[in-house]
This record gives structure tokens, C-alpha cells and sequence, in this order.
């Protein structure tokens, strides 16, 4: 390629810093650059053009003002000389709009955020192709270099003999869900799903270990009030509308040179429609993971409706259809986690999430049975057998400690995480830590965040990988409680708790949307790249800095750290599990827990 | 041709400061001003009054979850892309 001699004015009173950037290229690039000093009136830039016999002439205007007037007369005055025809002419800066530029014969503008790629291409004439390589994202493993070794022997010698316990309580046990759980394992191929196929055996078991709305969705035909089939065209329209998206997609990633953390966020708009835009918005704005979001009545129903269904509430449904057209929608290195945590459908949505390949599920047996209305003794039966399958799927799980947002101490709530981690250790699972990051409950209460909201945060991260080495994914999501109905708090409040999570060197972390504190209807497009914006805006800043501890949150950790040995000592001696989620142990009334009722009576001993 | 409002994926927010005395007329003039655009289903999402006025941001749901997307079957508007 021929080299080109290249003028560049800066066609304003001052700014310049941009052209210099563009010269900088051009020069690299083996180019023969000529810059100018700013505020130059016209004619004396036109001079220089034909003095210096350009060919190429880039002119840079950042003041807003008066911008058409002084471009006009710089177009008529090259006119009238005769050296427009004879020069490549380009302009951008920040106050340039392509319109503006094509209106007044420009042979092209470049707005703000113009790369050197894109200055040298018009130059070079050659077409700008947008940089490759960010389409695929690699989907990691966040388990891969954990041990999960204990780091506190007294710890792990008391979880021994809880999960000892609770192994050979629910030894003989059975419950509904348990069983919906197997015959969906046993009796519902996927691939023969897919293909149409008929389940015959499957729909002669499972209705009659459903609750009444579900049994009457099968035998009857009768949907819940709040949710409706698509129709065919609207189905076709979706298909299309994914796989038009598809073709456009780029995937950035957040972290620039950072390795982690991973950052998920969630859907659940009640829609799967509405969640495919979300999330294909999510995507595209640098999110590495997604997250599904049930409905709050799914954790209280005994059993999973069938179809491809809207609803109109939060949450989306779960049924296969959904699950599996959601999963056709998201890119190949997204992450996808199915939430099994909490309710009477624990294990069978392990079993679902396991048979469309979700790459994480979510479960908690503490937080199920305190923070979200299960009975203690069915989530524990439930809560194993969900294990079982997430192990047997290869799906990691993390334990979320949400029961924290109820009022429940940390360390109460970190002892019950504890439990279901050494659960799924010995159950072959890969268990990932879930500690709340946000100003909670009892850091309001206590008063314990008057000066910042960073310590007891970090003194949580510090106890836990004192106990155990495993991955840490701090949500869910961060900052909850934190956020308010204003974006720009809630997107600074996303941004700074995801750069301490950076800044620990945690794993991943969960993010809400800026719309996270607002009641009044769905959360919005705009308010979910609000918040992915923001968190990239922390990683960009703070880069690779890590975080020096203060004393006060290396105090708080050895508190931490000592209250959880304590709380667990209570529950083996206790001597029974779900009695000590009974009794309050790992979180009591007065905190703010209250064992929950759905589904007692339950549990069947087989 | 069809409407560009299709387009919305779901809401439309519109952020302003709006000179006033109170909090309460501030709401009253911006749920006023989503009627006089034509907006039935408003709400505000957020809303800040000192001194001067309010700070606001209302929105006004296009499309809520189970409705029928107009951006799924969004013809061309005019000067599109093809
Ligand atoms: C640095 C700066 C200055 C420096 C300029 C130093 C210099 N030698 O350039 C100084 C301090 C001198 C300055 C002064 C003023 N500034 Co000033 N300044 C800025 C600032 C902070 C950054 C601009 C910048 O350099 N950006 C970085 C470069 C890399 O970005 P860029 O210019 O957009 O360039 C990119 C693209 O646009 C493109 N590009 C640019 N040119 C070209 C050309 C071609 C051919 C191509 C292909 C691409 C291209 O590629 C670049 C890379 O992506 C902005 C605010 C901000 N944060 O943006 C205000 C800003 C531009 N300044 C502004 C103003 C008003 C002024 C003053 C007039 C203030 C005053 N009243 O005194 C004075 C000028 C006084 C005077 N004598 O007239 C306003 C403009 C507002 C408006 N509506 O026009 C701004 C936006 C700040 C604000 N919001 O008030 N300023």
C-alpha cells in the first residue's frame, strides 16, 4: 500500500488529544502525517493543504458549538479553491454526528469512541470490520482449582458427624418430591422428548404424586389462572427473532485483564419470551452467565405443568418447554444456572437442570427450610436427593445464604452453608460458596457498617477460605438490600460491591439490575445494562488491585470463624438436623427465621 | 408500515428535573405529562424533591411479560436498515 500524506487539523479553539490519537496510528501504520496547531481559521487549514499537497485531510471538531456554520464555510471555501474534489476528506470528534457529516460532503465523520482501526481503514479505503475474537467466550469451570481441603479441623470434624447424621436420617425417607424427582430421572427421556415421543409411563406416574393445581393442569387440562400457552405464531416469531439476534451478537466480557470475577445475572420476567430478550441483552452487554428465575408459587407446588408457557407475575415457569427453549436461545459460552434451592421441587429441577444441561443449579437446604417456607425435615430429604442428582449431572451447586436477608447472623447462616457444602462433598458434588454481600440485616441492626460497607463483607470472604478451600461466588445478588429505586445508586452500590468481590479474588458474582428495589412492575432492559455497565466501569478502575484487609475486618472474621464452630457444635449435639432447624440453631425466631410449613407432613418412610 | 413504539422491549423511561414545589406536585405533573403522551400504564420509578424541584424518572410499560411483543413481529418502520 502506498503511503499517503495525511493533514490533520484540529478545526477548534483547543481539543486536540483525539486527532493526536488518530495521528499516532496513521504514523505506525507507515503513513506521512502532517499535524496542525488548533485554531487555525479555514482558510489558513486550506492553505496548508495545498502547500503541503495532501491527499488526505482530517479535520477534528470537539465544541458543540457552532459546529454546521464553521464546517460549512470550511466545505465551501475548499469548494471554491478547488481542493475538495482532489482530497480524501474525513472528520470526526465529539461533536460530530455522521448525519451532520454526510449532509455537508464529508466523505465520512467519526463520532466519539472512534478507534484507530476505524481512522485507518477510511484512510487505507479499505471497509472497517468491527474487532473479532470477542464472539466466543469459553465457558470455565469455577470448581476446576479448589481442594475443597479443610483449613479448621474442629470444622470439619463437626460437619463429619452432622452430615453423618443426616445421611442416616434420610436413609429410609421418601417424599413426593423425591419421588417426582425419580420417575423424571427414570421415566422422561429428553431426547425422546424432543423428538416428540410419547411419555406414556411417565404420565401414568407422575400426575398422581402432584399437588391438586398441577394433577388438574394434567388430568383436566386447567392451567394456573396466571399463565397461558403461546401461540404457534408466536412461536415462529420467536425463532426468528433468536436466530436473527444471533447472527448480530458480539460477547464482551466485563473484566478487561482481570481473569474473575464471573459475573451472572438473573431472569425470570415470568415470560420466557421476555427473559430471551433479557438475556440476549445481558449477553451482549458482557454478562458471562444467567440465571433462571422460578416463580415464588413454584416452591410451594408439588409438581411441574407441561407446554411452553407465559406468565404474568415474577417468575418464570419451569417446565421443560421452557427450560428448553431458553436454553436454545443463549449463546454457546454463556453460563446458565437452574435455582433447585428452595422449595418442593428441589430435586426434580436438579433432575431438569442436569437433563438440558444447565452448567449450575442452586441449593440450599438451611435457607429452604428458614428463609423460604419449606418444612425442615422434606427439605432435608429433598435437599439430599437434589444432591445426589447435581452430582450425578456433574452440575456444581452453590449454597446462597439468603436467609441472611431475613435477619439471620452470618455466622448461623454460613454454618448451615457449611452443612449442605459437606453434604455435597460426600455426596461426589462440587459445592460453591454463597455468602451475602451487602449492608444486611444484621449489620443494619447492629450498626456494625457506619463507616463503611466494606469490612464485614471481607471478614466473611476471609473466615470462609480460612474453613475451606472452595470457590466463592458472592450474591445473590450483590448489594441486595443496598439498592434503592434510583439507578445511579443502585448501579455505583452493583459496581462497588462486584469490585471488592474483584478485589478478594472471588470466583463470581451474582448482579441485580438497577430496577432491583423498584416494585411497580417488571425489571427493564435498560436498567439490566444500567447495572452491567457499572460493574464494568469497577473492573476497569480498580483493574488489578488487590484488597489489604483492615484490622477491623480481620476481627470480625475470627468472629465469624469461632461463631460458626460454635453454632455447628450446637447442632451435633444436638444429635438431629432438622430438630436443630427447629430449635433455631442455625437461625431462630427472633432473628428472623421461621421453619416453614409447605409440605410438612410429607415425608414417607419407605 | 408499523409503529416504532414495537420496538420497545419493555419499558420507556423518561428521566427529567421538573421545577416544582413538592415531591407530590411533581408526581402529579409527570404522571400528567405520560397522559398527555399518550401513556396510560405510567408509574414513577424514582422521585427526588429539594429545593428547586424534582429529579424524576417514570416509565411507562410498552410491553409487560405474557403481552404480545411487538418487536417479535415488528415490521420495517420507514428508513430502516434492510
Ligand atoms: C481535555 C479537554 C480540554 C483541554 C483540551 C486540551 C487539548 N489539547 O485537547 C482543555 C483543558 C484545554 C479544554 C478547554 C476547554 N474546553 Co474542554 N474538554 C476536555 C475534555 C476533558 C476531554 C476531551 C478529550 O480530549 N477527550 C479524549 C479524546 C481522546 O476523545 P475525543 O476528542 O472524543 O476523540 C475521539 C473521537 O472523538 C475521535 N476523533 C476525534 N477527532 C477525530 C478526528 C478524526 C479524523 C477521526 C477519524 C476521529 C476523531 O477519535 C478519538 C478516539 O476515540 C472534555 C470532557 C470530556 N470528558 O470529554 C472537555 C470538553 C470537550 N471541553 C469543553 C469546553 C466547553 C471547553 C472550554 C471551551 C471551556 C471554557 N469555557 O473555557 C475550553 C476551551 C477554551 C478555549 N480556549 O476556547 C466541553 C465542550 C462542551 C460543548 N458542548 O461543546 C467539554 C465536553 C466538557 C464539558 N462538558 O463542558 N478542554
Amino acid at each position: 500500500m502506498t503511503p499517503r500524506t495525511i493533514l490533520l487539523a484540529p478545526i477548534d479553539p483547543v481539543h486536540d488529544v483525539g486527532l493526536k490519537m488518530i495521528r499516532r496510528g496513521l504514523k505506525e501504520a507507515g503513513h506521512n502525517t502532517i499535524l496542525l496547531p488548533p485554531d487555525l481559521p479555514p482558510e489558513e487549514i486550506i492553505q496548508e493543504i495545498i502547500n503541503k499537497r495532501a491527499d488526505t485531510v482530517l479535520l477534528s471538531r470537539t465544541l458543540g458549538y457552532g459546529v454546521a456554520e464553521i464546517l460549512a464555510r470550511f466545505v465551501d471555501l475548499a469548494d471554491a479553491l478547488g481542493v475538495r474534489e482532489r482530497v480524501k476528506l474525513g472528520i470526526g470528534g465529539m461533536a460530530i454526528r455522521p448525519e451532520l457529516a454526510a449532509e455537508l460532503g464529508f466523505d465520512a465523520g467519526f463520532g466519539p469512541g472512534t478507534t484507530v482501526e476505524e481512522a485507518l481503514a477510511f484512510v487505507e479505503d479499505r471497509e472497517y470490520v468491527p474487532e473479532q475474537g470477542k464472539r466466543d467466550k469459553q465457558k470455565r469451570d469455577l470448581t476446576a482449582s479448589y481442594t475443597y481441603a479443610y483449613g479448621n479441623s474442629v470444622i470439619a470434624e463437626l460437619l463429619g458427624q452432622i452430615t453423618g447424621g443426616i445421611l442416616a436420617w434420610v436413609q429410609n425417607k421418601t417424599s413426593p418430591g423425591v419421588l417426582r424427582a425419580r420417575a423424571r430421572e427414570e421415566l422422561w427421556d429428553v431426547r425422546r422428548w424432543r423428538g416428540y415421543g410419547k411419555m406414556t409411563e411417565f404420565l401414568k406416574e407422575y400426575p398422581g404424586l402432584c399437588g391438586e393445581m398441577t394433577r388438574n393442569f394434567y388430568l383436566k387440562g386447567i392451567m394456573h389462572p396466571k399463565t397461558r400457552r403461546f401461540t404457534r405464531e408466536e412461536v415462529a416469531a420467536l425463532e426468528n427473532y433468536v436466530s436473527k439476534t444471533k447472527e448480530r451478537m458480539t460477547v464482551p466480557g466485563l473484566q478487561h485483564s482481570l481473569k474473575k470475577p464471573m459475573v451472572f445475572n438473573q431472569y425470570g420476567t415470568g415470560c420466557p419470551f421476555m427473559d430471551t430478550g433479557h438475556i440476549k441483552v445481558s449477553e451482549a452487554w458482557g454478562a458471562d452467565g444467567v440465571i433462571h428465575f422460578d416463580p415464588s408459587w413454584g416452591a410451594r407446588t408439588e409438581g411441574f405443568m407441561d407446554g411452553f408457557l407465559t406468565h404474568q407475575e415474577d417468575g418464570t415457569v419451569i417446565t421443560p418447554a421452557n427450560l428448553n427453549r431458553i436454553k436454545q436461545s443463549l449463546e454457546p459460552g454463556t453460563l446458565w444456572q437452574i435455582r433447585a434451592h428452595r422449595g418442593l421441587n428441589t430435586p426434580e429441577t436438579a433432575v431438569l437442570a442436569g437433563k438440558f444441561q444447565a452448567d449450575f443449579t442452586k441449593i440450599n437446604i438451611c435457607y429452604g427450610a428458614l428463609g423460604a417456607g419449606t418444612d425442615p425435615a422434606r427439605m432435608t430429604v429433598d435437599g439430599v436427593a437434589a444432591i445426589k442428582y447435581a452430582a450425578k449431572y456433574g452440575l456444581p451447586f452453590d449454597i446462597v445464604t439468603n436467609e441472611e436477608l431475613c435477619g439471620v447472623p452470618a455466622h448461623k447462616a454460613f454454618a448451615g452453608m457449611l452443612i449442605s457444602c459437606a453434604l455435597g462433598l460426600r455426596l461426589g458434588g462440587k459445592p460453591v460458596l454463597q455468602p451475602l454481600f451487602c449492608y444486611s440485616p444484621e449489620v443494619m441492626v447492629e450498626g456494625w457498617m457506619k463507616d463503611n460497607y466494606v469490612d464485614f463483607n471481607v471478614a466473611k470472604v476471609l473466615a470462609l477460605r480460612r474453613i475451606i478451600d472452595a470457590p466463592l461466588w458472592p450474591g445473590a445478588p450483590i448489594g441486595f438490600l443496598t439498592h434503592t429505586e434510583d439507578r445511579i445508586q443502585s448501579s455505583a452500590s452493583t459496581a462497588y460491591h462486584a469490585s471488592l468481590a474483584a478485589m478478594l479474588g472471588v470466583d463470581a458474582v451474582t448482579i441485580a439490575s438497577s430496577d432491583e428495589a423498584y416494585s411497580g412492575g417488571p425489571i427493564s432492559a435498560p436498567s439490566k445494562v444500567d447495572t452491567l455497565r457499572a460493574v464494568g466501569e469497577g473492573f476497569r478502575f480498580f483493574g488489578n488491585m488487590k484488597l489489604e484487609p483492615s484490622p477491623q475486618a480481620l476481627e470480625w472474621s475470627w468472629q465469624i470463624e469461632e461463631d460458626i464452630a460454635k453454632v455447628l457444635r450446637q447442632v451435633s449435639e444436638r444429635g438431629d438436623f432438622v430438630g436443630a432447624l427447629y430449635d433455631g440453631i442455625l437461625g431462630s425466631r427472633e432473628d428472623g427465621a421461621y421453619p416453614g410449613r409447605n409440605g410438612k407432613d410429607t415425608v414417607m418412610n419407605v | 408500515m408499523s409503529r416504532i413504539l414495537d420496538r420497545v422491549m419493555d419499558g420507556m423511561d423518561i428521566e427529567t428535573f421538573i421545577i416544582c414545589v413538592s415531591e407530590d406536585e411533581g408526581r402529579r405533573l409527570t404522571l400528567q405529562m405520560f397522559r398527555e403522551m399518550g401513556f396510560t400504564d405510567a408509574d414513577i420509578v424514582f422521585i427526588q424533591f429539594q429545593g428547586p424541584g424534582v429529579r424524576v424518572r417514570a416509565r411507562a410499560y410498552v410491553h409487560r411479560p405474557g403481552d404480545n411483543y411487538g418487536w417479535l413481529k415488528a415490521g420495517p418502520v420507514e428508513g430502516d436498515v434492510k
